[in-house]
């Protein structure tokens, strides 16, 4: 399992389509930094070929006033979730 | 686990400097061992000797030495990136004839060669890009 990590929003970027094209079926997704904009309700339509395997920042949600608009769907994970998730993945692929 | 980060982005244009040096931290706060980290591309500005943030700011560069001197690890800089960006340690700066030098310890400016040493020495390699 592999953990992608994503910090372009997808309303400004299409990285997010390449990610989400190359994830195995056991790949998770996380966005960071302006990434974040793919977790709110509006955008998260992007990552809908991969439930429940997609994961936010909480630092850069609320850096962005965020907290609590994002979707249901998206997990949000502090600082130390983000190390937890590459601890459980083999490798990790930044994309930006 | 043996961690190594790569930043690729330059201080105060994007936010990566500031992600990787947050991820960094948590990486050791959760007991694991930073193996380096390694500036490469713009993120070699991460490594300017002279950036002088005002005073209310975060100064990234103080910062990382700081990180680097309490957990020994080690701060690499691609010298090919570097030299080109006006990045000189005091060796080079003698060397191509320059009046003063813009990077000190405990950054290093070291070859790429580190970069692929570092991968393959490390459990998880994480990138940091613009």
């Amino acid at each position: 399992m592999k953990l992608h990590i994503v910090n372009r929003s997808p309303a400004s970027s299409q990285v997010h389509a390449q990610a989400v094209t190359a994830m195995g079926p056991d790949d998770r997704l996380l966005l960071i930094e302006d990434g974040v904009q793919g977790a709110l309700p509006q955008l998260v339509r992007y990552f809908e070929d991969i439930p429940g395997r997609l994961y936010a920042l909480r630092e850069d949600l609320e850096a962005r006033g965020l907290v609590g608009r994002c979707d249901a769907s998206v997990q949000v994970v502090d600082v130390d979730g983000f190390v937890q998730l590459t601890e459980e993945a083999e490798q990790t692929v930044s994309w930006y | 686990m043996r961690y190594a980060i790569l930043l690729m982005g330059a201080p105060y244009s994007h936010q990566a400097s500031h992600s990787a040096l947050r991820f960094a931290r948590a990486v050791l706060a959760r007991g694991h061992r930073l193996e380096a980290v390694f500036f490469y591309h713009d993120g070699v500005h991460n490594a300017a000797r002279l950036a002088s943030p005002p005073q209310d700011e975060p100064h990234l560069v103080d910062a990382w030495a700081a990180l680097g001197a309490e957990h020994d690890v080690p701060l690499l800089v691609c010298i090919a990136a570097a030299l080109r960006r006006g990045l000189l340690d005091s060796r080079e700066a003698s060397r191509h004839g320059k009046a003063g030098h813009s990077v000190e310890a405990p950054f290093e400016l070291t070859g790429l060669g580190q970069l692929v040493d570092l991968g393959l020495r490390s459990d998880r390699l994480v990138t940091f890009g613009p």
